[in-house]
């Protein structure tokens, strides 16, 4: 290892002010006395540029040095250098943090941050508005102590993926959806956004459709009626009886399409759960099947695996039943077969429906349950669907916090599951026992 | 006292007890608020089955306060709480009974909008009964953060409310004598009007009520009964004390 500059210099200096010390001792006698006295102003030397060094890391600016070089001089300048640099990185972590403080207070949606115990670390202005929060006062606050609506305090135990809307808790008429998205170690952001626009559009456009619907179900009845009466009528020229029974046709089919979107919109604005009525799903799907296998098309089977029953809206699960095996019975060629069954997976029911049909495309499959969506234009109007089938069953299910799970492979077939969850099913074995 | 007050236990499992019994009284709240929210609705949107719903999960709010009752008489039994700890759970114990009695109206009000819904309603649509209804649910949310804050100013701010509110209450009895007066046929429905009516001033006295044991809570004054006026006064003190020893 070799010896830096700076402490060779200073050695050597020390060395010769010892050596000066001992040759003056030499020269007047009492060299002891010369060599303590020279050591000591060596000690003094260091104390005083100690003393200047512990200044300087107090903060301490201007510090008198005697040199330019050597060992002291350069120790000063590299403590300078660590304080400027720390200062500039100070500087720059001060603007950092306030520009996200600026740019999080102009965001329009509240962010709040949460610890483990769900209490309010920091919000931002817009948080403030939207809730009517305080930083003076709320900061350390559990949030739902706050906000107490019991949906909230729900969901914030148990976040999922979706968010939660809720009314405001400022305005009557405002609505809010919360996010909380968990981060780090055991810190939450909760978002909140002012959704009451969307509210409002969504129910305006509810609305609507509701009322076109009624509005149209009204002179469509008339206009069947006659038509009814026409087809029925002897001296209708030949020439026409094509057209009448086409209208006819088509009139029934405008009358099954306006009660399936009153129906839907019915199932829209309905309260978020179903009632738990007891519904005896086997007594229901027995004369359901044998229903379509009266029809001319693909036969139809019914395979009963369990005996369980569920909790429910009886016309709702009828709904979802009936569309389902409908929709398989459109989409399956004569001499294709449907499989129905009703099975249960350890305590959830679960009604599949099987057919050998013409399938969907992959990319397709996510889609269906959307109002009117068609796979095939043309082939699912011959069949005579309304194309809201499979959107009533997703929210009558979404009711019965069920889902439809559809798997399909195109050519081969599809299957149908509406999954139903435990605590909507009893079970005939249970119910028995329960009786006894 | 202050919130961190509450962490100067030794026994962390004090702490904890009043910080969850503090928490379920909020929730509690929570579910009052609710309750008032959707009787009110309810009334507006003539829907009596939302009216017997309200009326019928009034159970909850029921079940609520026992559990809640039970946990305080747990820690004064095994805890012994003294000064603010004691004055807490005295004022949760109080909070409740009040609580209760406040889903108690809100069940009234749920059967009544039930009942309403089935008669002729008035062009207003009850105008005056939805802005006293929200008088009120201002009141209440009011309430229950002034004691999620233990903030008695706005405790105060609630109390001050409670005249305005029974101003209106007067004012719709009697507009409800006059119109009865005059035709005999809506006597049936100005009765139930005016219970309504008095349902919801019933629910901010009780919010009030909720208010005075905030400020007992912090500044260990009983305000009851001493007229507003004395109240402010008692506030203010108690606000000074608490920022000199700090």
């Amino acid at each position: 290892m070799t010896l830096p500059s700076r402490w060779a210099s200073q050695l050597a200096a020390l060395a010769a002010l010892l050596a000066a010390a001992l040759i003056f001792g030499w020269w007047f006698g009492g060299p002891g006395w010369w060599l303590a006295g020279a050591a000591l102003l060596y000690v003094g030397f260091t104390l005083r540029h100690l003393y200047w060094l512990d200044r300087a890391l107090d903060g301490h600016r201007r510090v008198p040095l005697f040199e330019t070089r050597g060992l002291w001089a350069e120790v000063f300048a590299r403590v300078e250098k660590l304080r400027t640099k720390a200062r500039n990185r100070k500087k720059k972590y001060h603007r950092l943090l306030r520009e996200v403080r600026e740019s999080t207070g102009a965001l329009a949606d509240g962010g709040i941050i949460l610890n483990a115990d769900h209490e309010i670390m920091w919000f931002n202005p817009a948080a403030a508005r939207l809730l009517g929060l305080s930083l003076s006062t709320d900061i350390g606050h559990r949030i739902d102590n706050l906000l107490r609506h019991p949906d909230f305090a729900a969901y914030l135990k148990a976040p999922s993926g979706d968010g939660l809307t809720v009314a405001s808790p400022r305005h009557e008429t405002g609505w809010l959806h919360v996010q909380i998205i968990p981060y780090g170690t055991d810190q939450r952001l909760a978002i909140i956004r002012d959704v009451t626009n969307e509210k409002n559009v969504e129910r305006t456009r509810r609305d609507f459709v509701a009322n076109a619907s009624h509005e149209l179900r009204s002179p469509l009845t008339v206009i069947s009626g006659y038509l009814e009466a026409l087809g029925e009528a002897g001296d209708v020229p030949d020439a026409w009886r094509t057209p009448v029974a086409e209208m006819q046709r088509q009139a029934d089919r405008m009358t099954r399409i306006l009660r399936d979107l009153i129906e839907l919109t019915r199932l829209e604005s309905a309260e978020a759960s179903a009632d738990r009525d007891f519904v005896d799903v086997i007594g229901m799907l027995k004369p359901l099947v044998q229903e379509f296998q009266g029809r001319v098309g693909p036969s139809v089977e019914l395979a009963l695996e369990t005996d369980a029953a569920l909790l429910g809206k009886e016309s709702e699960l009828h709904s979802i039943f009936y569309n389902v095996v409908n929709n398989a019975v459109r989409f399956t060629p004569p001499g294709g077969s449907v499989k129905v069954v009703w099975r249960a997976i350890d305590g959830k029911a679960v009604f599949d429906v099987v057919d050998t049909g013409i399938g969907i495309a992959e990319e397709q499959i996510p889609r269906v349950t959307e109002r009117f969506y068609r796979v095939d234009p043309g082939r699912s109007r011959a069949s005579g669907g309304t194309g809201l089938g499979l959107a009533i069953v997703k929210h009558a299910l979404q009711r019965h916090e069920g889902e439809l799970v559809i798997a399909s492979q195109e050519g081969k077939g599809s299957t149908f599951s509406c999954r139903f969850p435990r605590d909507r099913v009893v079970f005939r074995s249970d119910a028995v026992s329960a009786v006894l | 006292m202050e919130v961190e007050d509450l962490g100067h236990h030794i026994s962390r499992r004090f702490n904890e007890d009043l910080e969850r019994v503090r928490n379920s009284v909020l929730s509690m709240g929570g579910l009052i608020e609710e309750q008032l929210d959707r009787a009110v609705k309810a009334l507006s949107d003539g829907d009596s089955q939302l009216g017997l719903q309200v009326a019928e999960d009034d159970v909850k709010v029921n079940r609520m306060e026992v559990s809640i009752d039970e946990e305080c008489s747990r820690i004064l039994a095994t805890r012994a709480p003294t000064a603010g700890d004691l004055r807490l759970v005295i004022a949760i114990i109080k909070t409740i009974t009040d609580l209760e009695r406040i889903g108690d109206e809100a069940e009234k009000i749920g059967v009544l909008a039930a009942r309403l819904a089935s008669v002729e309603r008035p062009s207003t649509n009850y105008r005056e009964l939805r802005n006293l209804a929200r008088h009120v649910k201002q009141m209440v949310h009011g309430a229950l953060d002034a004691f999620a804050r233990l903030d008695t100013k706005g405790a105060l701010e609630v109390v001050k409310a409670d005249n305005a509110v029974d101003e209106e209450y007067e004012s719709i009895y009697r507009q409800g004598i006059t119109f009865m007066m005059e035709d005999q046929r809506t006597i049936t429905r100005m009765l139930d009007v005016t219970w309504v009516a008095r349902a919801l001033e019933r629910i901010g006295d009780h919010a009030k009520n909720i208010c005075e044991y905030v400020i007992f809570m912090v500044h260990g004054k009983d305000v009851r009964h001493i007229g507003i006026k004395n109240i402010e006064v008692e506030v203010e003190q108690g606000a000074r004390r608490l920022e000199s020893r700090t």
